[in-house]
């Protein structure tokens, strides 16, 4: 059994290629997928970052063309997507071992935009979901994508991958955490507008904040922001008075010169009689004059500061993924062995058939010769099955073992010819023509979800 | 047996530290947890220490240095598990457990001594309530310290717009400022009946007052200067947190370093 990864991602494909081949409903295309010859088992992943196949396959061949097929024909459909032969350079491909490290590396969060973002590893498990529930993903896929998840909660616990904030408002939030205890009981001054301060504001209304005040130059926008947010609207001209109540400053405004000048944050501070003030300027050029930040309680930090601090914390991100891929590694190699182990079931099927069938055999012949009653008829057979199982135990334990190696097919090939388990006339034949892997179960295993208590 | 309990009680406070210490590196949350039930652990035997030196001894001599060590040391941890309660503060164990550590470390080394001490003033309760008061102001005072200096590192770095170095994961100012302020209301009245009851102590005894005696009412005559700035002045976090280092560094030199020096 070999396992296939074909898809495309934010690094093979643009944004406006991803999302036409973006999949909401990936049951039906997966039905279709696995009631072909070419592929056994499949699990589709759609997020706005990538679209992949995982699929399991004995031929690896048809099973490449019928998956590039697929997002040719199935996905692509009447859309031109730039030709196909553009198509086909977006497209990347990973057979056997790159192909299960690609989706250890997916669920753990290392081939993410974002390296670390918690997202992905929901969206595989409902990708898995609902490729178990529409029986497109059997055990050995389960088997893979549960090693996944196991080792992305590994990476999670294990390294400082998620840690850190790297966008500018979730920078923000953890700074104002660094100040202050809790937030319901603060304050926020927005001034002015733009996507990145709505960001903040609603990371820290995430955070608990409830009181907002907005003050723009144009009054009528302010309130209309002040409806979105819940919030009571201020003109700009009643900045200083509303100034001393504000906990935390949001600043977005266009304008020459600061709008809040270091007499402003010197009578507000008075007026808070020492109690902290995070400012947050985020405005281009800059609405606060920079000096505030030298007043005690103050703490100013503009765009820049935020930025730089996000990019300290996606490079130690990135320095934590070194410890990731080891830990997916590790996880891969566990899960390598088990899918070896599965080739050792056939051999030590038939090599079982065949000591039966010969026990049987010389058993039926000794029984003809002797007159025996039903209990040493008992005793003599129980006698011949204790020493088959005896003799074999050794050798098939040591095969079970080898064959979760790769240097573990010699073991095999050896015991195969030592034990005539390919000649067609050696008794037992019959016997092992219909044996099927007997470590991998019959359906896949739970879903994590119901085990993880997340 | 004393003694052995406070060898028990100091290793487990050690212990506290250590594991406290490695759970804010690795910013491991569970370590930290765990740093707080070794502490609470090493205050269980702390209070049984105490039990057992009253059992040894009534009344036990606590106006001894080490024992008055020791029982700061007590106090000062159960003042902190109580602020635990009410606020996100376990990183602050890291600090809290070294500390009483050192303390019970010397009263472990200086006790076998003690035990056998004269008591000083059996005959009175002023020095036994004074032992009490004081180590109780002096012990919420310390933490009030040890917020100030935490604050002050975060204020800086803050201020100079650097990330948290390593795995650190510290109070929020707001939690370090609150810590400060009750640990001024709760030491500041504990601190003011220990110098009253010590005064009551001296005219019982000689009448006299040494060194200590006039440094510790020295020391009393700044602290009641810093409790008026942060709540009638309405003192700023920084300035408060300076001052309950500085204070508290005075006051300790006033109550033992001056002891200690003559």
């Amino acid at each position: 059994m070999r396992v296939l990864v074909v898809g495309m991602n934010h690094r093979t494909a643009p944004l406006e290629v991803r999302e036409r081949f973006a999949v909401a409903e990936p049951a039906p295309h997966l039905v279709k997928l696995v009631a072909g010859e070419e592929i056994d088992e499949a699990v589709l992943l759609s997020t706005c970052n990538r679209v992949e196949v995982v699929a399991l396959t004995r031929h690896v061949e048809p099973a490449r063309h019928r998956l590039r097929a697929f997002f040719h024909r199935d996905l692509a459909g009447e859309i031109p997507v730039q030709g196909a032969a553009t198509l086909e350079n977006l497209l990347f491909e990973y057979v056997d071992g790159p192909a299960m490290r690609q989706v250890f590396r997916v669920a753990a969060s290392l081939d993410s935009m974002v390296l670390g973002e918690p997202q992905i590893l929901g969206q595989m498990k409902q990708a898995y979901r609902a490729a178990v529930e529409c029986g497109a993903c059997g055990a050995i896929l389960s088997r893979l994508f549960q090693s996944a998840f196991a080792a992305a909660k590994r990476v999670r616990r294990e390294t400082r991958i998620g840690e850190r904030p790297v966008s500018v408002a979730r920078v923000a939030v953890e700074l104002a955490k660094q100040i202050f205890e809790s937030f319901d009981d603060k304050t926020a001054l927005l001034i002015g507008a733009g996507e990145m301060i709505e960001a903040a504001l609603e990371a820290l209304r995430g955070e608990g904040l409830r009181t907002i005040q907005i003050a723009n130059r144009t009054r009528v926008h302010a309130e209309h922001l002040a409806q979105r947010f819940h919030a009571s609207a201020r003109g700009l001209e009643e900045l200083r008075e509303v100034l001393p109540q504000a906990d935390i400053v949001l600043s977005c405004t266009a304008g020459d010169t600061p709008i809040l000048e270091m007499a402003d944050f010197a009578e507000a501070t008075r007026a808070r009689h020492g109690r902290p003030v995070f400012v947050i300027d985020l405005g281009v050029p800059r609405n606060v004059d920079p000096g505030v930040n030298r007043l005690d309680a103050v703490y100013l930090y503009d765009i820049d500061d935020l930025a730089g601090v996000a990019a300290a914390n996606a490079d130690e991100r990135r320095r934590e993924t070194m410890l990731g891929e080891a830990i997916v590694l590790e996880e891969q190699q566990r899960f390598d062995g088990w899918l070896l182990a599965l080739q050792a079931v056939p051999t030590i099927r038939h090599l079982r058939a065949r000591a039966e069938a010969i026990r049987q055999a010389e058993l039926q012949r000794s029984l003809a010769r002797l007159t025996l009653g039903e209990n040493e008829r008992q005793t003599v057979e129980a006698l011949t099955r204790a020493i088959v199982n005896k003799l074999l135990h050794a050798p098939v334990s040591r095969l079970r073992a080898e064959a979760e190696r790769e240097e573990g097919l010699a073991y095999l090939e050896a015991a195969r010819v030592l034990f005539a388990l390919d000649d067609p006339d050696m008794p037992g034949a019959e016997a092992a023509e219909d044996s099927a892997p007997e470590g991998a179960p019959d359906r896949p295993l739970p879903d994590p979800e119901d085990s993880e208590g997340t | 047996m004393i003694v052995a309990l406070h060898q028990l009680t100091a290793a487990l406070y050690l212990a506290a530290g250590l594991l406290a210490g490695v759970g804010l590196v690795l910013a491991r949350p569970t370590l930290s947890r765990a740093a707080v039930a070794v502490l609470v652990a090493g205050a269980c035997f702390h209070g049984v220490a105490f039990v057992a030196f009253h059992l040894a001894s009534e009344p036990p001599p606590l106006t001894d240095l080490p024992a008055s060590v020791s029982l700061m040391a007590f106090l000062g941890v159960l003042f902190y598990l109580a602020l635990l309660m009410r606020s996100r503060l376990s990183a602050l164990v890291a600090g809290v457990a070294p500390m009483a550590f050192l303390g019970v470390f010397f009263a472990a080394l200086r006790l076998p001594q003690s035990e056998h001490a004269p008591f000083v003033g059996a005959a009175s309760s002023w020095p036994h309530a004074h032992v009490l008061l004081a180590s109780g102001g002096l012990a919420s005072l310390a933490v009030a310290c040890l917020a100030g200096i935490v604050f002050l590192a975060e204020d800086r770095r803050l201020k100079a717009k650097r990330p948290m170095s390593g795995r650190l994961r510290l109070p929020s100012l707001e939690a370090l400022d609150r810590v400060n302020a009750v640990a001024l209301v709760v030491g500041f009245p504990l601190l003011t009946l220990g110098v009253l009851t010590g005064m009551m102590w001296v005219e019982d005894t000689s009448g006299r007052f040494a060194a200590h005696e006039i440094w510790s009412i020295f020391a009393w005559g700044i602290y009641a200067v810093l409790v008026a700035a942060r709540f009638r002045a309405h003192q700023g976090a920084r300035q408060a947190a300076i001052f309950a280092v500085a204070g508290f560094a005075f006051l300790l030199f006033a109550v033992i370093g001056v002891g200690l020096l003559t």
